[in-house]
């Protein structure tokens, strides 16, 4: 359907039948940049080329143009005609009159002719010039060159360039003459176009025609839409790249830099070590795979070679000399290239050996640094299987009521099969929890942890690495954790008890298969809103398990109070996450918000939990090693309503509590009517020691006693408590469900733990009752502390952002405070008094980086 | 060379009675059919072309307004046929080139013979009674991140849409030739082609329909084929094939070739 034939892109002046150019046959559908083709982008490239030639014709030496190139460089030079002929080029300068002769291509076949064609032009030209100069225009030059190949054989392709030659000659004098007149008015341009093989003929068989026809050379770069066809073609090609062979002005890229380094990155002598005969045989695996892949891929381009392929399979439209020697190139590109890909797989195994046998490289090359992870044959360590994965029961209702359970009578509620495997740990467990936190690294608790299971199980030498690992595993470690994670985040506590037992199943070998083979990177999925609560506890995971502080990558939009880190501008969540693993491959890393994060986002994470390995934005591969991931992410739907009343912990107000600068002061005042309401809490309540975690060995054996006789008078105490409890967990539990936590997501991951919200009127009365236990240790029984619920709300804002715990902070601050005040009391009799905590001053800003009160004022 | 063969950078290779078209979906080129052409020419003559907006193309003639719509793309293709004076063609269409196909052969009855779609969707968002895959909110996301680092966003999309390693060699050729767009033409493509709803149309589509989809297709679930089946006005026939990802004729040839060949070959029986 030919709607139009509209020739706006090509109206010659001259008629040159030589030169017409097929015209776009337009139609309705076409795209209407492509109707302005000529004349938009394209145009500006000719008017580029267009603006050289005239630059060329107004020079006094060389001033003949030849357009060279491949791409129709006629179109250029009827452009220049169009604009002599619309007179576009101004009335100033020389060729403001000029006319343009064409040689008739006719006239150029019958070879006989041509001299005495030219000496017709001689005359058409003189009777023209006078007017103000003559272009005359050649055409393709390859008349010169060439012949109709009618007869063949050398004599002919003889007599041709002797005529060839006579006819360079003859224009040579044609051109001397008219300008000869040294002036630059009324002068005689030649103009021609070549295709550069043309040209080279020109000059090889008419030596002296650049000089005599006072030549020069322009070449003519391809159309974009003919390059276009090169990008695609693209990076694979990049050492034979065709579109360079035809474009002479673009210079030829010696080698691709990356390409480059990366190759002499491979070669590198000293990281060519052999692996370990499991992982070469694995790797000659792979590596005849990959030798099956390029044979079937060379085949395949072989098969391309075949005439009827489009360009893109067959590399370029060529010259046919031209394309062997690319089709050479691109075969060195291809063994280059395989090369390159054998390296890159000689480098991959290299490194999972390292990751995976690192005794192996231990030993042969013991001077270079083994890489710190430490890995799955530790999970082969006989050892191990001596105990089964043990599914630790804890009833954990009261958190802190448990320890002391633990303490008091250690063997009733050691977890089954511990105490059958180990018999010597509940001992060792004591001591382990005795001292405080600065002695009780966890190196040397987990080396003595070690000790005592090699002692008790095996005494098979081991290396270090595994013993590290190994610790991990331990029975005390499980107990440790948990106990650690129950202390951060005491409020957490059936959470932490997950945490505890997923980590130890992780760490057993047991958490879920994923892809091929066990791996030592651990998943944990956390949801539900209590973000300090999970923030906590992979901190205590951190210092635990890795002896470090977890790496933070949030996933989700930065939040208002979190300030970014600046090293992390520009880079992608992935990058981080690969230089955290890079950096410590043994490290706990939280990613938070994993449900704000986008789409793509989420799929590279989950494909880092499904794979093991993880790819960064620069395309390179890691292994995940053995870090322990936890993605947090919300899912949760909490009743409005119970935010609203209180009945949960809200994280944005407790911070606008905490963030002010407060003091707390003890005072001793008379007892209140007020003091009737908090009678059972403050006084008649049997006191529950729950503090000898912090504290100090002594004070432990005091309290043992202190308890027990607890425990014979009054047990209602303790039942009434749970009852209570259960009662609040029934009322959170009402108002908050997890909800659309995705199932892609928690299908693969080693564990979900659900963090519930935070009941407040639970937390403030565990600080409370916190308090109280210890203001009775110290002080005594018969004096009752009152603590207002500001200040336990302020005291909970605290705790919520301060990296200490509350154990730490009573027995550091409030402790000192409390001594303080005993002295000062009255004697014994002071029955009518109560010991009050209230906020001494409340002003402003915090000022430093603690958001507890340091010391307390104490009045006596 | 016409304007358009030269813009679109049309190919014609092989030779015989019947016409086929080749169109490659978003992010892709031509050379995504590299694995099929070679199986055609011999009994086929193939058109093969760069959508606008492909990395291969010259980014002027992109017309932001032109290809705001599907409509844009499916003009082109039958400008294209007109150029070549082609009467009647198979379309094999890939992904967004599917619907494109359809809204050509709805336009033009005559021009086009038979569609064979390859994971094709005519709706990228889930909407009541459709399932579609995406929320509006991914696909948010999804735009901001092209806009915030292009290379990073190719990057991580390659693997997620082809299904396959970072290494293999399907993921590298189509993060390539999604990485050759210019970031706003693909930003603007990605807009068109996730808001574009073809539901409406394909009732109108009456020839004959082959839809061949992947088992897993992040982009396209798989009861999409059910709903194109259901809906296209004319004779339809599903093929799911055991393959991963978007562009299972680039990332799983073996599978996929002999699949498209007999759904060019063969019609569906009556």
């Amino acid at each position: 359907m030919m709607l139009s034939t509209a020739t706006q892109l090509s109206t010659p002046p001259t008629a040159t039948p030589s030169t017409v150019v097929p015209l776009a046959n337009r139609n309705i559908y076409l795209n209407p940049r492509l109707q302005q083709g000529g004349t938009g982008q394209m145009g500006n490239q000719r008017s580029e080329e267009v603006k050289k030639v005239l630059d060329i014709l107004v020079r006094t030496k060389k001033r003949n143009p030849v357009l060279v190139g491949d791409s129709e460089p006629e179109a250029v030079v009827k452009e220049l005609f169009r604009k002599i002929e619309s007179k576009e080029l101004g009335a100033e300068g020389p060729l403001k009159n000029v006319q343009v002769i064409s040689i008739e291509k006719e006239f150029l076949y019958d070879k006989n002719q041509i001299l005495s064609k030219i000496k017709e032009l001689d005359r058409v030209i003189e009777s023209r010039i006078v007017s103000g100069g003559v272009i005359l225009d050649l055409g393709d030059l390859k008349w010169l060159v060439e012949q109709p190949m009618s007869f063949g054989g050398a004599q002919q392709q003889q007599v041709v360039s002797d005529i060839g030659r006579a006819a360079v000659v003859e224009m040579g004098k044609l051109l001397a003459r008219f300008t000869g007149d040294g002036t630059n008015d009324n002068n005689l341009w030649l103009i021609g176009t070549a295709t550069c093989e043309t040209y080279l003929r020109c000059q090889v068989y008419h030596s002296t025609m650049e000089n005599d026809w006072d030549l020069q050379a322009v070449p003519i770069t391809s159309r974009s839409p003919l390059l276009g066809i090169f990008p695609r073609v693209g990076t694979e090609r990049i050492l034979s790249n065709p579109g360079e062979n035809l474009n002479p002005l673009k210079s030829v890229p010696t080698l691709h830099p990356a390409l480059t380094r990366r190759v002499s990155e491979n070669l590198d002598p000293a990281q060519r070590t052999s692996f370990c005969p499991q992982c070469s045989d694995n790797y000659e695996k792979e590596l005849s795979k990959l030798v099956a892949i390029e044979k079937s891929f060379s085949e395949a381009k072989q098969e391309d070679n075949r005439p009827s392929l489009p360009l893109w399979l067959k590399n370029a439209k060529l010259q046919s000399s031209d394309a062997k020697t690319i089709d050479q190139s691109e075969g060195k590109y291809q063994e280059v290239l395989s090369k390159q890909k054998t390296q890159e797989l000689q480098k991959k195994w290299r490194e999972t050996c390292l990751h995976l046998h690192p005794n192996y490289h231990h030993k042969i090359h013991s001077d270079r640094t083994a890489p710190p992870a430490l890995s799955m044959p530790s999970l082969c360590n006989p050892n191990l299987f001596v105990r089964p994965p043990f599914q630790p029961r804890l009833q954990t209702t009261k958190p802190l009521g448990e320890v002391l359970q633990l303490n008091t009578n250690p063997v009733t509620s050691q977890p089954q099969g511990c105490t059958s495997s180990i018999p010597g740990s509940p001992v060792r467990t004591d001591l382990v929890l005795g001292p405080k936190g600065t002695e009780n690294t966890p190196e040397k608790a987990t080396e003595d942890g070690v000790k005592d299971l090699l002692g008790c199980i095996s005494s098979e030498p081991q290396t270090k690495v595994l013993d590290k690992f190994a610790d991990a595993l331990d029975a005390d470690t499980y107990k440790k954790l948990l106990k650690g994670l129950k202390e951060k985040a005491w409020w957490q506590a059936e959470a932490a008890t997950a945490v505890a037992s997923a980590i130890t199943r992780c760490r057993l070998g047991n958490g879920r298969c994923r892809g091929a083979g066990s791996r030592g990177d651990t998943w944990l999925l956390f949801t539900g809103p209590d973000r300090v609560g999970k923030k906590k506890m992979s901190s205590v995971l951190a210092e635990q398990i890795c002896g470090t502080i977890p790496v933070i990558i949030c996933l989700g939009s930065q939040r208002g109070g979190e300030e970014s880190d600046m090293n992390f501008r520009g880079k992608t969540a992935i990058d981080r996450i690969a230089e955290a693993v890079r950096h410590n491959p043994f490290s706990v890393i939280m990613l938070e918000d994993i449900d704000e994060a986008d789409m793509i986002l989420r799929g590279s994470v989950k494909r880092a939990i499904e794979r093991g390995r993880l790819t960064d934005s620069h395309g390179r591969e890691i292994s995940l090693g053995n870090a322990i991931f936890i993605l947090t992410g919300d899912w949760s739907t909490t009743n409005p309503e119970a935010t609203r009343d209180g009945h949960v912990v809200d994280g944005k107000k407790l911070a606008s509590i905490a963030s002010r600068d407060w003091q707390l002061g003890l005072i001793v005042r008379e007892k209140s009517a007020k003091r009737r309401v908090n009678w059972l809490q403050n006084e008649d309540r049997p006191i529950k020691p729950r503090r000898e975690l912090g504290s100090g060995l002594s004070l432990d054996l005091n309290l043992a006693v202190d308890t027990e006789d607890d425990r014979t008078d009054g047990s209602h105490n303790s039942s009434d408590l749970t009852i209570d409890h259960e009662d609040e967990l029934g009322l959170v539990g009402r108002q908050f469900t997890i909800t659309s936590v995705p199932h892609e997501l928690a299908s693969i991951v080693d564990d979900s733990i659900v963090f519930k919200p935070v009941d407040s009127s639970f937390v403030r009365r565990e600080i409370k009752n916190t308090i109280s236990v210890k203001f009775s240790m110290v002080v005594g029984d018969n004096l009752p502390i009152e603590i207002e619920d500001d200040v336990l709300e302020k005291i909970l804002g605290g705790l919520w952002h301060d990296q200490t715990s509350l154990e730490q902070w009573i027995e550091n601050v409030l402790a000192p405070s409390f001594n303080q005040l005993k002295p000062r009391l009255p004697s014994i009799e002071s029955r009518g008094l109560v010991v009050r905590l209230v906020v001494e001053s409340d002003s402003g800003e915090r000022r430093n980086g603690d958001w507890l009160p340091s010391r307390i004022t104490v009045e006596g | 060379m016409g304007v358009v063969e030269e813009a679109h950078n049309v190919k014609l290779v092989g030779s015989g009675d019947q016409t086929i078209v080749l169109a490659h979906g978003f992010g892709t080129d031509q050379s995504v059919w590299k694995h099929l052409v070679p199986h055609l020419v011999d009994d086929y003559r193939v058109i093969l072309f760069d959508n606008m907006g492909a990395g291969t193309t010259n980014p002027d003639y992109f017309d932001f307004e032109r290809y705001s719509t599907l409509e844009g793309y499916a003009y082109d293709v039958i400008a294209i046929l007109e150029e070549l004076r082609v009467k009647s063609c198979i379309f094999v269409g890939h992904s967004v080139s599917a619907m494109i196909g359809a809204i050509a052969s709805i336009t033009r009855p005559d021009l086009v013979t038979k569609l064979v779609t390859v994971s094709a969707s005519p709706r990228y968002l889930n909407d009541a009674n459709y399932y579609g895959g995406f929320e509006k909110e991914d696909i948010q996301q999804l735009f901001e991140a092209m806009q915030s680092n292009y290379k990073a966003w190719c990057d991580g999309f390659a693997p997620l849409v082809v299904g396959g390693d970072m290494e293999s060699v399907a993921v590298q050729e189509f993060s390539r030739t999604l990485f050759n767009m210019r970031p706003d033409i693909a930003l603007s493509v990605a807009q068109t082609i996730f808001q574009s709803d073809m539901r409406h149309l394909l009732c109108h589509v009456t020839i004959p329909c082959h839809i061949i989809q992947s088992m897993k297709d992040l982009a396209v679930p798989i009861v999409i084929s059910e709903y194109l089946h259901q809906n296209f006005g004319g004779k339809s026939i599903v093929e799911v094939m055991q393959t991963d990802g978007h562009l299972p004729q680039l990332s799983s040839p073996d599978v996929v070739i002999p699949i498209l060949l007999k759904h060019i070959r063969y019609s569906i029986a009556t």
